[in-house]
């Protein structure tokens, strides 16, 4: 685990630790399941471990799938099941295919949250708490347009998987963005976030194609680390860069000048408001049908779980950011969208 | 070398291959002795296959509180379901001495097709089942043609074909799922029978009852059986090979195709990556099956009832594995270690047979 994470967690710990311990159950057995190993996922592992011990759970237990696949993904929660576990926090493997694994967790007794990536309506899971992508995508595309004035405005977009149900949004809101901000998009390179593909695909368009393209824009893990790195191995600062996440190769990207920044998101935040929702739904709360859910192309039941831009100012200091909205989300969490009798 | 005419013959003994298939059932000079026949028995996959399921049954049972609940039971039996009848749809290529790597790759495309015929051309769902099925089998009618044409290997042919088919309905789906299945087609995947019994595993009982029927009741079996055994020895006996061939291929796919609408049931969609890139998830179950079961590689020998016990024993460990939470990463090591042993193990079986002049 990460350093970076490792510390994320520590001060996490430490800033909640006195908020809720109201309605602990430790029969509350959760598990933290990933669609498959990716860095991403990495604070969760922190995050159920810092919500085992602060809301004196039973256990809050960070699964992961070997290999990114949905029947992978089924068995894993169909064997945690029969060993006891009572909470899902799952990101769904396919937002439809997974429907039916969610509704046999749920009618074994079960709640699930769908965490990082929703699920389609309708589905048992009670709502869904990730980055809302559309607008980190979004966002992350106009800050990169501003970082481009003077220039064509030709950008290259690298995303994730085809199957991650958040990456046709993200394709979305670059174009758009685009659209609006006067700037093409002129490739857009899918399927990529794991190491190999990222940097066949990535250096292979950068060694036949970096004079047609003024920036480029990544919404997903690996291929920021991958572009980020092929800059650096250029030398060039002429194509500017947004990435998305936090791993140490972007940020320091962003603190020599090859990247303008990189949108941040939460997923330590996700996993411990998340575990903590779980167990107040296993102790007799329900889902506020009339909170203020945030409707996207897959859910009408979704919380951002925040997302914020760190440039060569802020990276130094965007725990603290995310720390902040993770705080806010939680201090109102219960109070905003679970109704509880006790 | 042996007379076709005994190969074909013998292949409804119950036997432990071709070497004891060599023998003619109305020689009662060479009729083992009670003994001998029950040292064979308890030499046979299936026996062993019963004895190993029962002994990690057992010991998950001791491990596992809860392994025998009736959740886990009716995952384990679905689960195994799928794996039985794409352990089926290799047999029966294996069969021939051939190999069908491109399974996976026409499980997805039958599936697909099922999912299209039931979203986009809004069929019934038995008629789009049908129509995947009937798809499945075009697709190993192609592998079929293309080997008894070239004259290559399967092998070869089946990695070149399970690229094509894959690329062509990714290309025609555009990689989008199928997610509008009637609730009706896909209760059949979550539906249970005294709590635990799943209508999948029923299914692939019944196709296992056809299949011994096929190999050891019809003359269409044993002719391929035959061809598998020897093709030259067959084809001098009268045995069409090349057309045996396509037919066993064709049946692969309208078996993969079963396999294939099975997971779409499992999954209520029907989606490109459900068996893996190219079908390749099923590879393993595919060959673990037949493999453990006794099935010979090299052709001539087929045991449907052991295919389903040894893609039972696979799921049970798999299921088991995960359950005591050793296996989420080593799952698949163990598998292929299974695999591995299993070779060797039903080897040295026959060694022993055959040094004990059991045959």
């Amino acid at each position: 685990m990460s350093r970076l994470t490792k510390l994320l967690g520590c001060v996490g710990a430490l800033l909640f630790s006195g908020l809720a311990v109201a309605y602990a159950d430790p029969s509350t057995k959760i598990a933290l399941v990933p669609g498959g190993p990716h860095p991403y996922f990495a604070s969760w592992a922190q995050a159920g471990a810092d919500a085992k011990k602060d809301f004196n759970l039973g256990a809050a237990d960070y699964k992961v799938p070997e290999q990114w696949q949905l029947a992978d993904q089924n068995n894993l929660l169909e064997s945690l099941v029969t060993q006891g576990y009572n909470g899902f926090l799952l990101f769904p493997g396919d937002p439809v295919g997974s429907v039916s694994t969610v509704q046999e967790l749920t009618d074994s007794g079960a709640p699930v949250i769908a965490l990082a990536g929703c699920l389609k309506d309708p589905s048992t899971a009670s709502f869904c708490f990730g980055t809302d992508v559309y607008r980190s995508a979004y966002l992350g595309t106009q800050h990169l347009i501003a970082g481009m004035a003077g220039t064509k405005k030709r950008i290259l977009h690298v995303t994730g998987f085809l199957v991650d149900p958040n990456t046709q949004l993200r394709i979305n809101a670059v174009n758009q963005a685009a659209k609006e901000g006067g700037a093409t998009v002129a490739e857009t390179i899918a399927d990529i976030d794991a190491p190999g593909p990222a940097e066949e695909k990535i250096n292979a368009y950068l060694a036949a194609h970096a004079n047609d393209i003024d920036g480029i824009i990544s919404t997903a893990w690996v291929p920021s680390v991958v572009s980020a790195n092929a800059l650096r191995r250029i030398g060039t600062k002429r194509i500017k860069m947004v990435a998305i996440d936090h791993d140490k190769a972007v940020l320091q990207g962003v603190k020599d000048g090859y990247l303008l920044g990189t949108m941040l998101q939460n997923p330590y935040g996700q996993g411990y408001i998340g575990s903590y929702a779980i167990d107040k739904l296993r102790n007799g709360c329900k889902v506020n049908a009339s909170a203020p859910w945030t409707k996207n192309a897959l859910t009408a039941r979704f919380i951002d779980s925040g997302t914020v831009f760190a440039g060569p100012e802020q990276v130094d200091n965007y725990l603290q950011s995310m720390q902040a909205i993770t705080k806010t989300i939680f201090a109102s969490f219960a109070k905003t969208y679970l109704i509880c009798s006790k | 070398m042996h007379p076709p005419s005994l190969q074909i013959m013998d292949i409804s003994m119950p036997s432990d291959g071709p070497a004891a298939a060599s023998l003619d059932a109305s020689d009662t000079t060479l009729t083992p002795s009670p003994r001998v026949r029950r040292v064979r028995f308890y030499l046979t996959n299936e026996f062993g296959l019963v004895l190993l399921i029962i002994i990690f049954g057992a010991a998950f049972t001791f491990a596992v509180p809860r392994f025998l609940s009736h959740f886990n039971l009716f995952i384990l039996g679905r689960t195994a379901a799928e794996n039985i009848v794409i352990g089926f749809a290799m047999m029966v290529v294996v069969v021939t001495g051939g190999l069908d790597l491109s399974v996976g790759a026409i499980g997805v495309c039958a599936a697909m097709g099922g999912g299209w015929l039931m979203q986009v051309a809004g069929l019934p769902w038995p008629l789009a089942v049908i129509g995947g099925l009937l798809l499945g089998a075009a697709l190993g009618f192609v592998n079929g043609w293309a080997v008894v044409r070239s004259g290559l290997h399967s092998f070869i042919i089946t990695l070149a074909s399970m690229s094509i088919f894959f690329g062509v309905m990714i290309f025609i789906t555009r990689a989008q799922a199928f997610r509008s299945i009637p609730l009706s087609f896909a209760s059949f995947a979550h539906i249970r029978y005294f709590g635990f019994i799943s209508p999948l595993l029923l299914l692939a009982v019944v196709i296992m009852l056809a299949l011994v029927y096929l190999y050891r009741l019809t003359a269409l079996g044993r002719e391929m059986l035959a061809a598998g055994a020897r093709a030259s020895a067959a084809e001098l006996s009268g045995v069409r090979v090349k057309r045996v061939i396509i037919l066993c291929h064709m049946l692969a796919g309208l078996l993969a195709g079963v396999a294939g609408l099975m997971l779409v049931a499992r999954n209520d969609a029907a989606i490109p990556s459900m068996a893996g890139q190219l079908g390749q998830d099923w590879l393993l179950p595919a060959f673990l099956g037949p493999v453990l079961g006794g099935t010979l590689l090299s052709g001539g020998f087929v045991s449907p009832l052991g295919t389903l016990l040894g893609s039972f024993l696979l799921t049970l460990l798999t299921n088991g594995l995960l359950l005591l939470q050793i296996g989420q990463f080593w799952v698949e090591a163990v598998l292929g270690l299974l695999l591995l042993v299993a070779v060797l193990l039903d080897q040295a079986r026959r060694s022993f047979i055959a040094r004990r002049r059991m045959i």
